[in-house]
C-alpha cells in the first residue's frame, strides 16, 4: 500500500514538467511596467494561452540587477546600462544585450490651474536645481515651487538630470515619490507643484503637460527627436533573446506590439 | 490485597506523583517532561540565535560602508570636487543674499496687495527694490561662470577617474574569468591627480580678479540701497547691508582656503563615521559628489515622532487614568477594547486613509476650505448659505495662522497624527498598568485624610506611578520611531532638515524619515553599492536607537518598583 502511493508520487513528480505552463519573468522599469508591459503581456498571452508572466516594475536598477543575477528573463530599464553593470555582468559571465522597444518622452507636469505652459530648457534646469523657488520667477503667479521628483534608483530619475538638469542634483526641497502615478497624483492636487512623468501618464487627471524650449512630448515630436527629454526604453536580456523570450520581444516590436505601445502612450519604434 | 491499597485517591498522593503519574511512555529514549524541557529551551534559544544572526548580517552588511564612504570622501578631494566648492560656498553665499532681497519684496507687495492696491501701483511702489535685486542677482554672473566652467573642469576628471575604475574592475573580472583578449582590449587610465589639481590651482588668479571686480561693484551698489520709509523694511536694510558686508569680506578667507587647499591631505579615518553621523546632507546617485548624512533624515524622524507624542500621551495617559480610576465598569467594557483595537489597524490602511483624506483636508483648512466649493454648488439654494458662511468663517480664522495657507499636504503634521493614534494604545496600556502598580494604601490613605478624587489623583496617583508612565511614553516613543508605512506614505518624503526659522510653523513641512528612506530604496538599490551599505547604516543607528529607548524605559521601570516598595 505505502509502496503504491510513493510510486504515485514519483509518477506525478515525472509528469510535472510536462504539464507546467511556460512562464517570462520581467523586472525594472516603473515606467515600462507598470502600464505598458501589463498591457503586452496580455495581449501575448491571448495569443498564447500556455505562456505566464511575472511582472515586476520597482525602477530600472533593479531590471539590470536582475539580469546580472539571473533572476529575471529581461529586464525593463529606462536608461542604458552603466559601465560598472555591464562589468560585473561580465564577470557573472553574462553578456548584457539590449533591445530598444519604445521611445518615451518625459513630460514636464504641472497643475491645470497653473498659468504656466511653457518653460525654457534652462527654467526646467533652475527649478528643480532649487535655483528659482517662486513660479514668479518664470512667469507665473507668485507662489512657492513645489518639485516633486521620482526616487533614486528610477531611470526616470537618472534620465531627467541628464537630459533636463545638465546633470545637476535635484534641489533639498524636492519630494521623491515612488512612481510616475504618484508625481502625477501629487502635481494633480497642488497648483503649486511641478514634476515630471513618461509620456503615458499625461492624461492623469488634473495635469498638464508644459512645453520645454516650444516642444511638447507628442508621437510626432519624440520619433523626430525634436522633443528634447526623449529617451529610448529598453529591454535587457542574458545574451541575444532566444525561444520565448525571443518570441515575446518579436511581439512587442511587430505590428500588434507597436499598436498597444501607441496606445499607452509611448512612441513605437517604427 | 496489598496491590490495592496502594492505590491512593489522586488527592492523597503526593503532588509531583500525580502530576506525572500519566509519564510512562518514552519517545527516542526521551520521557514527557524531557521533551518538553528540551523543547522550551530549543524555542528560547532558538529565538536567540535568530536575533544573534539578524544582528549580525546587519551589521557585516553595515559595516562595510565606512571604506567605501572614505574612498568616495578621499575622491572627492583628489579630483578637486572639494576646490569648486569652496568656491561653490562663496556663490551660494551671494544667492542667499539675493533670496533674502527676495523675502523683503514678496512681503512688501503682499502687505500692498492686502491694502488692496492694484498690480500695476505695486509695481511701481516697489521698482527700485525691484531694480536693486536684479542688479545685486546680476553682479554675480561672471562668479557663476567660473563656477559653472570649474564645476566641468573637475567632474571630467572625477568621469575619468570613474571609468578607469571600472575598467579596471571589469579587466580583473575577465582575467579571472580567464579572457585575456577581453581584458587586454580595455585600457585603464592612470588619472594624474597632481597635474589636475595644479590646473584647478592655476585659476585662483582669475578669482581674484572675479572677487575684485565684484567687490567695487557691491560697493557702489550698496551705496544706492534705495531708501523707504516702512519701518520693518529698514530694519531689513540694515540687516541685509551688515549680512553684505560680511559676505564681501569674506573673500580673502575663501581666496587663502583655495591657496592652501591640497589634494593629496590625508582625511582623517574617523571622518567617515562622523560625516554620517553628522552629516548636514543626504544626496545619492550625484553626477557632482554623494554625501551621506544622516541628520535631516534623523531630524525628520525625529520630528515626526516628537509630534506624535506631543498629541498621544495626553490622550494615552489621560485615557489611563479616566479608564483606571474614575470610569464605572461599563465605561471600561467600552473603551478598552476600542483603545486596544486602534493597534490592530494594519498601518498601511492608516498611511492609505491619510494620503487620501486627512492630507487633503488638512490643507484644504489651511486654505480656509471646510467644505468644497464645487460640492456646495451643487446643493439646494437654501441651504448653501451654511457651508459657504462656515468656510468663509475659516478663512477668516486661518488667516491669522502666519504659515497658513501650506501649499504640501504629505507633512509633519499628517504623518504625526497618524502615529499618534498607532502610539496611544500602548501608552494607554503601559501608563494603565503603572497606574494598577500603585498600592491600594495610597490612595486609601490620601482619601482618609480628606482629599478629594481629583487631588488623589493629581497629587499622589500620578507622581508614584510618574517613572511607570514615563517608560510608557518611552515604549510609545518606540513604537512610533520604528514605524515605516505611515510615514513613508504621508510625511512628503522631502530629504531637508525643516527650516525652524518659522517656529510652529515646521510641521506642515515635508520630511523623510530614517524607516522611510530605507524602505523605499532597499528593493532598488544595486546590491553592494555604497548606496546599499549606507541604507543598512541607517537601519544598524534605527536598530541602536530603539534599544537605547528601551534601555533607558527599563531604567525607568526598575525605579519605579524601588519607589513603590
Amino acid at each position: 500500500m505505502k509502496k503504491s502511493i510513493l510510486s504515485l508520487i514519483l509518477a506525478s513528480l515525472a509528469l510535472l514538467p510536462a504539464v507546467k505552463a511556460e512562464k517570462l519573468v520581467l523586472k525594472g522599469s516603473d515606467t515600462l511596467g507598470a502600464k505598458l508591459v501589463p498591457q503586452l503581456a496580455e495581449a501575448y498571452r491571448a495569443q498564447h494561452p500556455g505562456v505566464t508572466f511575472e511582472i515586476a516594475a520597482e525602477g530600472s536598477t533593479t531590471g539590470i540587477a536582475a539580469i546580472i543575477d539571473g533572476t529575471a528573463d529581461i529586464g525593463m530599464s529606462s536608461r542604458r546600462a552603466k559601465p560598472t553593470e555591464v562589468a560585473t555582468a561580465g564577470a557573472n559571465g553574462v553578456k548584457m544585450f539590449p533591445t530598444v522597444v519604445a521611445w518615451d518622452g518625459i513630460g514636464v507636469i504641472v497643475n491645470t490651474s497653473n498659468s504656466i505652459s511653457a518653460l525654457s530648457k534652462r527654467q526646467v534646469e533652475q527649478i528643480f536645481t532649487g535655483e528659482v523657488t517662486d513660479w514668479s520667477a518664470v512667469g507665473g503667479k507668485a507662489g512657492k515651487i513645489s518639485i516633486y521628483t521620482r526616487n533614486t534608483a528610477s531611470g526616470t530619475y537618472a534620465d531627467f538630470k541628464e537630459l533636463a538638469m545638465s546633470k545637476h542634483d535635484y534641489a533639498g526641497s524636492a519630494q521623491k515619490m515612488a512612481g510616475n502615478e504618484q508625481i502625477a497624483a501629487e502635481v494633480g492636487k497642488n497648483p503649486s507643484g511641478i514634476g515630471y512623468v513618461g509620456m503615458a501618464y499625461l492624461k492623469a487627471p488634473g495635469i498638464k503637460a508644459v512645453s520645454v524650449d516650444g516642444g511638447l512630448p507628442t508621437q510626432a515630436s519624440v520619433q523626430s527627436h525634436s522633443y528634447p527629454l526623449a529617451r529610448p526604453t529598453f529591454f535587457y536580456t542574458k545574451g541575444a533573446p532566444t525561444g520565448l523570450v525571443a518570441d515575446f520581444i518579436h511581439f512587442v516590436l511587430g505590428a500588434d506590439g507597436s499598436k498597444i505601445v501607441d496606445q499607452v502612450g509611448f512612441v513605437p519604434m517604427k | 490485597m496489598s496491590a490495592k491499597t496502594d492505590i491512593k485517591r489522586l488527592d492523597q498522593r503526593p503532588m509531583h506523583e500525580a502530576v506525572l503519574s500519566k509519564n510512562k511512555f518514552r519517545i527516542l529514549g526521551l520521557s514527557m517532561d524531557q521533551i518538553i524541557h528540551y523543547f522550551f529551551f530549543g524555542n528560547a534559544w532558538i529565538a536567540i540565535l535568530v536575533l544573534g544572526l539578524i544582528t549580525f548580517s546587519l551589521f557585516r552588511e553595515g559595516l562595510g560602508f565606512f571604506p567605501q564612504n572614505y574612498e568616495n570622501l578621499q575622491m572627492y578631494r583628489q579630483c578637486g570636487l572639494e576646490f569648486v566648492d569652496i568656491i561653490k560656498d562663496q556663490a551660494e553665499a551671494h544667492s542667499a543674499l539675493t533670496q533674502y532681497l527676495d523675502k523683503m519684496l514678496d512681503r512688501k507687495n503682499g502687505e500692498l496687495r492686502k491694502g488692496g492696491m492694484d498690480e500695476g501701483k505695486i509695481a511701481e511702489a516697489t521698482a527700485p527694490l525691484a531694480q536693486f535685486r536684479k542688479d545685486f542677482d546680476e553682479s554675480s554672473i561672471p562668479l557663476q561662470d567660473f563656477v559653472r566652467e570649474l564645476t566641468q573642469q573637475a567632474a571630467a576628471v572625477k568621469e575619468r577617474w570613474g571609468v578607469a575604475k571600472e575598467n579596471s574592475i571589469a579587466r580583473e573580472q575577465y582575467l579571472k574569468a580567464g579572457s585575456k583578449d577581453e581584458a587586454a582590449k580595455l585600457e585603464v587610465e592612470t588619472v594624474d591627480f597632481r597635474k589636475e589639481s595644479e590646473a584647478l590651482k592655476a585659476q585662483i588668479p582669475r578669482l581674484v580678479e572675479i572677487n575684485q571686480t565684484l567687490k567695487k561693484r557691491l560697493g557702489l551698489l550698496l551705496l544706492e540701497f534705495p531708501a523707504s520709509d516702512d519701518p520693518k523694511l529698514k530694519s531689513q536694510a540694515v540687516h541685509f547691508k551688515a549680512a553684505a558686508g560680511k559676505y564681501i569680506n569674506a573673500f580673502p578667507d575663501t581666496e587663502r582656503k583655495l591657496a592652501n587647499w591640497s589634494y593629496d591631505t590625508t582625511i582623517p579615518v574617523h571622518e567617515t563615521l562622523t560625516r554620517f553621523l553628522f552629516g548636514p546632507q543626504w544626496v545619492t546617485q550625484s553626477f557632482w559628489q554623494d554625501w551621506y548624512g544622516m541628520v535631516p533624515l534623523f531630524v525628520g524622524s525625529l520630528a515626526v515622532s516628537v509630534v506624535a507624542l506631543v498629541i498621544a500621551v495626553p490622550l494615552g495617559v489621560g485615557a489611563a487614568v479616566y479608564i483606571n480610576q474614575v470610569a464605572n465598569i461599563h465605561e471600561q467594557n467600552l473603551i478598552k477594547p476600542f483603545i486596544e483595537f486602534i493597534a490592530v489597524i494594519p498601518s498601511v490602511v492608516l498611511g492609505f486613509f491619510g494620503v487620501a483624506i486627512l492630507g487633503t483636508a488638512i490643507r484644504d483648512f489651511s486654505n480656509g476650505i471646510l467644505f468644497d466649493p464645487a460640492w456646495v454648488a451643487h446643493l439646494p439654494a437654501f441651504i448653501q448659505w451654511l457651508p459657504s458662511g462656515l468656510n468663509a468663517a475659516a478663512r477668516t480664522l486661518t488667516s491669522w495662522v502666519p504659515f497658513f495657507p501650506i501649499s504640501e499636504r504629505l507633512n509633519i503634521i499628517t504623518a504625526g497624527i497618524l502615529l499618534a493614534l498607532m502610539g496611544v494604545p500602548a501608552i494607554f496600556t503601559f501608563s494603565e498598568d503603572a497606574l494598577n502598580n500603585v498600592p491600594k494604601s495610597y490612595k486609601e490613605a490620601s482619601f482618609a485624610l480628606g482629599a478629594n478624587r481629583l487631588q488623589t489623583i493629581l497629587r499622589i496617583l500620578i507622581p508614584a506611578s510618574l517613572s511607570g508612565i514615563i517608560s510608557a511614553v518611552l515604549l510609545g516613543f518606540g513604537r512610533v520611531i520604528g514605524e515605516t508605512m505611515v510615514v513613508l506614505l504621508c510625511a512628503g518624503n522631502r530629504i531637508q532638515i525643516p527650516d525652524f526659522t518659522q517656529g510652529l510653523g515646521f510641521i506642515f513641512q515635508p520630511v523623510h524619515t530614517m524607516t522611510g528612506l530605507v524602505a523605499q530604496e532597499i528593493p532598488e538599490v544595486v546590491k553592494n553599492s555604497l548606496q546599499y551599505r549606507a541604507l543598512f547604516m541607517l537601519a544598524i543607528m534605527l536598530f541602536l536607537i530603539s534599544l537605547l529607548i528601551n534601555y533607558i524605559a527599563q531604567v525607568f521601570v526598575r525605579k519605579f518598583k524601588i519607589s513603590v516598595g
